[in-house]
């Protein structure tokens, strides 16, 4: 379900410009108050590799690939997933979120978590809140090494725009049995390894998507006024089912 | 453009809020007073109030976010050149500096056994009284040298050094000989500055010896060196281990630790005897460059090959590309430099050879003999009288036992051996502000020991860091966030580090804290300010700038003194580049550039090598939560055939031993080390209990570290303790 966004909000990521020194992660952290021990943001470390003494070592930064076509949206059944049809930039309805939890392992990237103070899932959204005000996302403003770029990829004037046009290699991380149409794109650098390539959606199976979404869903569905008790109903219903879930 | 966030949005934010407080909202007792002054803040107690940055010693401009009176985001201030926009990840932490559970909020005393850890609050006037009731009763029954003050580079170490000097105590320690005695010592002697400013706008040769810059993390240097690197600059990392730095080196070298003065003489040997240099450069400013090809001959590459390990080829092959791009070539003069008794010399061949080729302050040249911090700006104080004359000798052996040592740096490593054995006189007691001493020094045991011989220790700090754990009355000071400092000049410009929130607790400014302490030890004279902003005020009158407009937008650019273009004229005795130096010869040193062979560990024994990350500075954030987060303590680093020869296995509990002490701690088998070395993070392994993240977490490597001091430069070698290491 590829769609036309006005704007295309995506991340050109400059693989030879990150040193790995972590200021996106923590301002990450603070602008969008992400609790102790969880993160809306990597730098993926691949690790030293070779044998001493010619070794090298890349650094990956990773969130969100706001994807052309996110199975995120896809299973989520309450409709708080969404592709913002204004800039592309994949969002969560905290109001809307029943907090099943199907969405994490739908994500072939693995950057969606609980959050245990709100019970509703959570992930990178661009720092949607600052590039209202004509900021730039947390992570990009503090990038010490200038690696990670944020921009309308339609607009060819965009700072992701050109970085785009000068890069002397540009790679997504796709595969040709996962391509989701990620939005991050990377440059100048070799980002193409196992640990970083998209796996496969895990999508609910009919009985896990029945037990976590469809009654949670026609309780939610009982009136709005009610919906307060119908998402502490649902998450009842899936706490119950915990022991069984093996 | 690439940010977004630019003066131009700052203003624009701060613009509206200003028009919003014009129109006369109420705004809430909680935020900040000077902030509400100063228009920064709107009617609802938002908005954004320009400061400085303290989660290092760099100053980078930061805005703060607040809302309500609390700061909810910092980011770097577009306008600050240290900054450009940009706040490392301590920067960004800064907040939970300041909202750390664990401040020290009220003045304690302690009441336990000395290190139990048991305190209790008092009021300021008690405390203020008790640490002046002793500074008294030491002065007059031991005279004022029996009281030593140290402190960690600041913004208020003026006023600092004014309780100090009028007390009347010539024993001052400061962090410098942990740090940068080689570097400073060196490039005062043959370039006659501290530290030459670096210019990466045309460099296309970097060397780094040893320096980190990808995690000893200086914002903007660290952001040039990447930019450099980017346009295809070459970099050439020696270090024998494989950082992040030399994770975008175009060469990284694994240089044989204390080796790195044999392949920069053997680089000078290369250069001077093929005629590399710029002989119209050299000749006209370089003392002593004719004689090189002499003085040299003996550091072929083939004999720094066998000291160093890396291959004679290598060596010249580098020394040729070097000096093929002068002057957009640069060998960097470091920053944590003291790594071995011989790292003095490593200093004066770097400076040597950047002089050999030109770089050194010609038209485009990548380093310029001026202190980066020199400004040119002309600021006031406040009027106060000479200080007492001082005739007891200082405790660390300064000039007595070293005479080249400059007096403002100190050998601080030194100074318990000198309470240890009370000579040249015994000290008894000791003034300790912002710095932490019994994790930072050499040989934690023997910092112990010398605090259990004093009478009476008294620590400024935020934090129940490990110092104020073994200290008898700890003042707490006001977070970088919550206070003034007096103003910092950089670049033409005036700086200022204003409060952003309201003190918490009873913390309170170091500006305020001396001057209290001054008045009750009889040196009010040396504290005359009303308070703060009146301090401020005195420091502008000559500028004409008023206070609150340098609090509107943060900085102001004063009226300099307009500098007459001379010939390029060096600050050393003969007002040249001093590649020989008399001075050093007439001290009973090598006038040249030399060799001195290190000592070198055992055949059981590794090189414990220390070094940085990009997460944390010095033994100061180890308990921020947030950095606690992004940084994971890593244990001993070894290389893979080292640990299977002993049977460790990665994370395998091992025992480290040196001469002075051992650790428990966990093992990090990796590639990236060099076989005879191994390398532990330091700043961990905190004693304190009173730092509840800190606490337990990780090894120190202050308690292997074996006390060295270079003769000439006072600095502590900090990379020339040797360990052995076991399963445990």
């Amino acid at each position: 379900m590829a769609t036309n966004t006005k704007k295309r909000y995506g991340f050109v990521i400059d693989v030879s410009r990150c040193i790995d020194c972590r200021a996106c992660l923590v301002s990450c952290k603070v602008e969008n108050s992400v609790p102790e021990d969880h993160t809306r943001i990597w730098v993926r470390d691949l690790g030293v590799e070779g044998e001493f003494p010619n070794l090298k070592q890349t650094f990956v930064p990773y969130n969100c690939m706001h994807c052309e076509e996110p199975p995120c949206v896809d299973v989520c059944t309450s409709g708080a997933t969404y592709k913002d049809p204004e800039n592309g930039l994949i969002q969560i309805d905290q109001e809307a979120c029943i907090g099943c939890g199907l969405c994490l392992p739908a994500c072939p990237y693995n950057v969606r978590y609980l959050n245990p103070e709100t019970g509703k899932a959570d992930k990178c959204n661009g720092c949607i809140q600052r590039v209202e005000q004509g900021l730039q996302p947390a992570c990009v403003q503090t990038c010490v090494g200038d690696a990670r770029t944020f921009g309308d990829l339609n607009d060819l004037n965009s700072d992701v725009s050109i970085a785009l046009k000068n890069a002397k290699s540009v790679q997504r991380l796709a595969t040709d049995d996962v391509d989701t149409g990620p939005n991050i794109y990377y440059i100048n650098g070799d980002v193409m390894q196992a640990s970083l390539l998209p796996r496969e959606p895990s999508y609910a199976s009919a009985e896990t998507f029945w037990r976590k979404v469809a009654v949670p869903a026609v309780v939610a569905g009982v009136g709005l006024s009610f919906l307060g008790q119908a998402v502490f109903f649902a998450k009842q219903l899936v706490d119950g089912e915990k022991d069984f879930e093996e | 453009m690439t940010q977004l966030f630019t003066r131009r949005d700052f203003l624009k934010i701060t613009g509206a809020t200003a028009t919003a407080v014009a129109a006369g909202g109420l705004l809430p007792a909680s935020v900040a007073k000077a902030a509400r002054d100063a228009g920064l803040i709107d009617p609802n107690g938002d908005g954004y109030i320009p400061s400085l940055c303290e989660m290092c010693v760099w100053r980078c401009g930061l805005l703060a976010k607040v809302r309500n009176g609390r700061v909810v985001k910092l980011e770097g201030n577009p306008d600050n050149p240290h900054s450009t926009g940009k706040l490392c990840a301590r920067g960004q932490s800064g907040l939970m500096n300041t909202y750390d559970p664990d401040r020290v909020l009220y003045p304690l005393i302690r009441v336990g056994p000395r290190g139990g850890g048991q305190f209790r609050r008092a009021t300021w006037e008690e405390a203020l009284d008790l640490v002046a009731q002793n500074m008294l009763a030491i002065k007059e029954k031991h005279g004022a040298e029996a009281m030593i003050f140290s402190s960690t580079h600041n913004l208020s170490q003026v006023q600092f050094e004014n309780l100090l000097n009028g007390y009347g105590s010539p024993n001052y320690g400061t962090q410098r000989s942990l740090c940068f005695n080689a570097m400073v010592v060196a490039f005062s002697l043959t370039y006659g500055v501290e530290e030459p400013s670096r210019d990466y706008t045309n460099v296309k040769y970097v060397i780094l010896v040893g320096r980190n810059l990808m995690e000893a993390i200086s914002t903007s240097e660290t952001r040039q060196l990447t930019a450099a690197v980017a346009r295809g600059a070459k970099l050439i990392v020696l270090d024998p281990r494989f950082t992040k730095t030399a994770a975008k080196a175009t060469e990284w070298i694994p240089i044989r630790p204390g080796t790195d003065a044999a392949f920069l003489l053997a680089m000078i040997n290369v250069i001077a005897t093929e005629k590399l240099g710029d002989c119209d450069f050299v000749s006209r400013y370089v003392n002593g460059c004719q004689e090189l090809p002499q003085v040299m001959a003996e550091y072929t590459p083939e004999w720094a090959e066998s000291k160093c390990g890396v291959p004679a080829d290598t060596i010249r092959r580098i020394a040729r590309e070097f000096a093929a791009d002068r002057p957009d070539a640069m060998i960097h003069p470091g920053w944590r430099t003291s790594n071995f008794i011989n790292s003095f010399q490593t200093e004066r061949a770097i400076a040597t050879l950047n002089a050999v080729v030109g770089n050194v302050l010609t038209s485009n040249g990548c380093l310029v003999a001026l202190n980066p911090e020199a400004s040119g700006v002309k600021l006031g104080k406040p009027p106060q009288p000479a200080y007492p004359r001082v005739t007891a000798l200082r405790l660390d052996g300064v000039p007595w036992k070293y005479p080249l040592v400059p007096l403002k740096l100190g050998i601080f490593q030194n100074i318990r051996d000198a309470i240890l054995t009370g000579q040249p006189y015994q000290a008894r007691g000791w003034f300790i502000a912002r710095q932490n001493p019994m994790l930072s020094l050499p040989d934690r045991r023997k910092t112990a020991e010398a605090f259990g011989k004093l009478d009476f220790i008294v620590d400024v700090d935020i934090i129940m860091n490990d110092t104020a754990w073994y200290a008898d009355v700890v003042l707490p000071e006001a977070s970088y966030l919550e206070r003034y400092d007096p103003l910092n000049a950089l670049a033409g410009k005036i700086w200022l580090r204003q409060p952003v929130i309201e003190p918490q607790g009873e913390a309170k400014s170091a500006l305020w804290i001396y001057k209290q302490l001054g008045e009750r030890l009889g040196l009010g004279d040396y504290f005359q300010y009303a308070d703060e902003e009146d301090y401020l005020r005195q420091q502008l009158a000559p500028t004409g700038i008023t206070l609150d407009e340098l609090k509107l937008r943060g900085w102001a650019d004063p009226p300099k003194e307009e500098k007459v273009e001379e010939d390029l004229k060096f600050n050393t005795a003969s007002g040249k580049i001093e590649v020989y130096s008399q001075t050093l010869a007439n001290a009973g040193f090598s006038g040249w550039p030399a060799w001195e062979e290190p000592p070198a560990p055992a055949a059981d024994q590794f090189y414990l090598l220390t070094g940085k990350v990009g997460q944390h500075t010095q033994m100061g954030t180890q308990n921020n939560k947030l950095l606690n987060q992004v940084f994971k303590f890593q244990g001993l680093w070894m290389h893979p055939s080292e640990a299977a020869k002993r049977g460790i296995n990665q994370n395998d509990k091992i025992r480290v031993k040196s001469e002075v002490g051992e650790v428990v701690t966990t093992a990090y088998v990796t590639q990236a080390i060099r076989p005879d070395c191994v390398y532990l993070t330091p700043g961990f392994g905190h004693l304190s209990k009173g730092l509840r993240v800190a606490y337990g977490n990780g090894a120190s490597d202050s308690d292997l570290h074996v006390t060295y001091t270079d003769p000439i430069s006072g600095g502590q070698a900090l990379s020339q303790t040797f360990v052995t290491v076991e399963k445990a």
